[in-house]
């Protein structure tokens, strides 16, 4: 089977910046790829790489089995986009827009587009330049759903729209997933990536360090304990594998990675109350790759 | 600190009118620059152009019967001086252009900020909607300073040289009267920019005031009407400032008073009105035909027509006017020195004075025509720095095959102008008795159409390798090449340097036959340039504003 999305070795510099380090990433048919990482992570530079519409500096981008760099508008065939900003031509309306980003693409499902127009809450009679952000982003996302392409390329789709609207969103996505559609979402709505995607890649700095299921990722970090004690609690900062140690009175919060076997040793021992034991929420697995550290301000003021 | 608050208190209550200034600045330096050169280019010619006391009268007695040029340009007073001749010469067509200057610089300052929403960013600072347009008017109002203060310079180093002789006072009152339109105009944009609801509509009712007032005046100098319609005119206020020949500030009371009210109504109808919206509301409905948007062709057509044919019809009508002129402007200036001069080195000997002086002013109009075809490659820059350009390069559409088509739409623009031009002009010609025919009057329109082409393709190089750098170099090429074509020839014979303009190398057409050579030339460099342009396009990055 054709990957909707391979990338090997693909990198992005501007100037002496790296903005993408060499980056090998693949996104399957049907598949739904969560794309995360802070400002500056290289995440727009990645999509405008795939679209085609930078060169990379190196490596080599697929869009099922065409190479994106080299005959975009072959690779754009199968494809939808959303950008974060919707820069529209401010003196059509809705469906005029609607209309020639339609014909531009080719392909175009009308009856969809209908349902898309009714379900997003879109006044298309209306002129680009009264529409609010948000509804200059839903133009977008019904001309890119309505294409019923084979693979979305959405970045920070749901910029401007209000809960409701986003709700709508994620069905629209869950039903392009159904019907076997790939989707790659960059986002920094962590909730939503969680929600939506199959996988989740992370950037930091424009280099990838993590890419897998919230479950693998989730299996490999650290789980949260939280023990009450009946006296004053032992110390588990020597514990193996214990990290993160916060006492307060007779209760102790920590992470543990790898096995839990020693810390249940010493909790035993110690005449635990209560435990409660809970894996990583994707924040939690996201903050804990940036923890502390600045990120880079390459993507802001280059691809932004 | 208290001190360093005040300080800081006081920048970020100017913040707006040092940003429009510095703005405003810019483009007032090069008009003003021009403007100067133009003035002191006339001074100093002027003995050249008119050795004898005999050449001067019968100058003067032409242009005095001459209703026509009065009307477009505006009365001749004492012509057989050289104050006269100086202000009449070039003030009329100061006076144009510096409102076209005063209104574009306003709206694109004021309500093209506004429309992008940077406008939306600097009233979320300590100011009103009513302080910021203060401050934007008093950033206008440095950008005219600049104006007048280049003009005024350049008049006055020129009027100090023995030949000349104009006292520095006289210099100063004649840049106050030449720019006496553009800071009214500044004004009328300001107000515009309230009244309109995009900057485009700002730009037409501000091009209709200007328009209504250009056709009192005209009527007024015309001889058909009494002289004091004159003053139901603001470009006849600034006519009645009569520079250099017998001063008359009492006149200028009018132009204060105009320019001070319709600035102050600016600001009180900006502080009255919510932002981003405009005192005349538009009730007309969005039309919902989808005619002409198929695809990027026809997105084009439809985003681009208004300017075109706004470019079409007014080119037209200057060649009309010009052809309308030409017999009686000929008799009065192709004797002078400085154009036969011209005329030679073009390579024209003219047996008919009206073919002549046709020829000579479509080189202006050639360079008019080259400015269009920048706006074209400035057009196309805008549609990527804007974004807009993504919306299409995204879907089933090649860069090279968007390019093309664009280019496409700007060649046949180009030639279309062309084909207006020498219409324009043979239909003027021919309204005159000229005997200059329809197939020489079309060869002088598309020889005109030559140097947009040029420019084309050199734009589509820049765009293709510096998108950024395109517009500013190619309004600088055409600039300098404007220049060289006014005042080249009477400062240098160099020909080295005459010939980096590009205009140097067209034939007045009809004056002299097609420059076969040069045309060859200037359409293979373009040719070449753009295969060029595009290759480059096809390889760099989309670029962001």
């Amino acid at each position: 089977m054709v990957a909707a999305i391979r990338t090997e070795g693909l990198a992005k510099s501007f100037g002496a910046t790296a903005a993408l380090r060499p980056l090998d990433l693949e996104v399957g048919e049907g598949e739904v790829l969560g794309y995360l990482g802070p400002n500056g992570a290289g995440k727009t530079t990645t999509i405008r790489c795939l679209l085609g519409l930078i060169r990379a500096s190196a490596g080599r981008a697929d869009i099922f089995g065409v190479d994106a760099q080299a005959r975009p508008a072959q690779a754009h065939r199968r494809l939808a986009y959303v950008p974060g900003e919707a820069n529209l031509w401010p003196g059509l309306t809705g469906r005029q827009t609607l209309h020639l980003l339609g014909r531009v693409q080719g392909k175009i499902d009308l009856a969809y587009r209908d349902d898309l127009i009714e379900r997003f809450q879109l006044d298309p009679s209306k002129r680009v330049r009264a529409y609010s952000k948000g509804n200059r982003q839903k133009v977008l996302l019904i001309a890119a759903l309505s294409s019923r392409a084979d693979l979305l390329i959405l970045d920070e789709p749901t910029t401007g729209l209000d809960p409701l609207m986003e709700e709508t969103f994620r069905q629209c996505v869950a039903e392009a997933r159904q019907r076997g559609q790939a989707v790659f979402l960059s986002s920094h709505i962590l909730s939503e990536v969680e929600a939506l995607s199959d996988r989740v890649a992370i950037l930091r700095a424009g280099e990838l360090v993590e890419v897998g299921t919230l479950a693998e990722m989730r299996h490999l970090s650290a789980l949260s304990i939280d023990a009450t004690f009946d006296t004053t609690p032992p110390d588990l900062s020597r514990v193996p594998g214990v990290t993160a140690v916060d006492v307060e009175g007779n209760r102790v919060r920590c992470q543990v990675a790898g096995s839990v076997e020693p810390l249940l040793g010493v909790l035993a021992a110690s005449g635990v109350h209560q435990l409660l034991s809970r894996e990583p929420s994707l924040e939690e697995l996201f903050l804990a790759h940036y923890g502390r550290e600045p990120a880079a301000g390459v993507e802001a003021s280059h691809a932004a | 600190m208290p001190h360093e608050t005040g300080v800081g208190d006081r920048r970020a209550a100017t913040t707006i009118a040092r940003t429009t200034a510095k703005r405003a600045a810019r483009s007032g330096a090069v008009w003003g620059t021009l403007f100067g050169v133009l003035v002191a280019n006339e001074a100093l010619s002027y003995h050249k152009n008119f050795p004898t006391v005999a050449s001067r009268e019968s100058f003067a007695r032409t242009i005095g019967s001459n209703s026509a040029l009065t009307a477009i340009i505006g009365p001749a007073r004492q012509v057989d001086t050289i104050g006269g001749f100086v202000a009449w010469r070039v003030f009329g067509l100061l006076i144009i252009v510096g409102a076209v200057w005063g209104l574009l610089t306003a709206t694109r300052l004021l309500r093209r900020e506004e429309d992008a929403g940077r406008w939306e960013l600097l009233l979320a600072g300590r100011t009103t909607r009513r302080h910021a347009a203060a401050q934007a008017i008093a950033g206008l109002a440095a950008g005219w300073a600049l104006l007048w203060a280049l003009t005024a310079a350049l008049a006055a180093v020129a009027g100090a040289r023995p030949t000349v002789g104009f006292p520095v006072s006289a210099s100063l009152f004649y840049a106050t009267a030449a720019t006496a339109s553009a800071a009214m105009f500044l004004a009328v944009g300001a107000l515009a920019s309230q009244l309109a609801p995009s900057r485009r509509q700002a730009n037409g009712l501000a091009a209709l005031v200007f328009a209504v007032f250009y056709l009192i005046r005209m009527v007024a100098d015309s001889g058909t009407a009494p002289a004091w319609l004159r003053w139901g005119s603001p470009l006849g206020w600034a006519e009645n400032l009569h520079p250099l020949t017998g001063s008359q500030p009492l006149a200028l009371a009018p132009i204060v008073l105009f320019t001070g009210v319709t600035a102050g109504a600016a600001v009180i109808l900006a502080g009255r009105r919510d932002l981003g919206t405009a005192i005349l509301a538009r009730h007309r409905p969005a039309s919902a035909s989808t005619r002409l948007l198929g695809g990027p062709a026809g997105l084009v057509i439809r985003l681009e027509r208004w300017v075109a044919l706004s470019w079409i019809g007014g080119l037209a009508a200057l060649a009309l006017i010009f052809g309308v002129t030409a017999r009686s402007a000929a008799a009065g200036n192709v004797g002078v020195a400085a154009i036969t001069q011209q005329l030679g080195r073009l390579g024209a000997h003219p047996a008919d004075p009206a073919a002549a002086w046709i020829g000579y002013e479509f080189v202006f109009l050639a360079a008019l025509l080259a400015f269009a075809a920048a706006a074209q490659i400035s057009a196309m820059r805008a549609e990527e720095a804007d974004g807009h350009l993504d919306n299409l390069l995204t879907r089933h559409l090649d860069r090279g095959r968007w390019l093309a088509g664009r280019l496409g739409f700007s060649v046949v623009f180009v030639l279309a102008c062309g084909v207006a031009t020498g219409t324009g002009g043979w239909i003027g010609i021919a309204a005159r008795n000229s005997a200059v025919g329809f197939a020489a009057m079309m060869q002088a329109g598309l020889n005109a159409a030559v140097p947009a082409l040029f420019i084309l393709g050199l734009g589509t190089l820049l765009y293709g390798l510096a998108p950024r750098l395109a517009a500013p170099i190619l309004y600088t090429v055409i600039l300098w090449s404007f220049l060289v074509e006014i005042i080249g020839s009477s400062i240098t014979s160099n020909h080295w340097l005459l010939d980096t303009a590009v205009l140097t190398h067209l034939g007045p057409v009809p004056a002299t036959s097609l420059h076969w050579t040069a045309i060859a030339w200037l359409t293979g460099f373009a040719v070449i340039a753009t295969l060029a342009g595009l290759a480059a396009y096809n390889r760099r990055d989309l670029a962001a504003a």
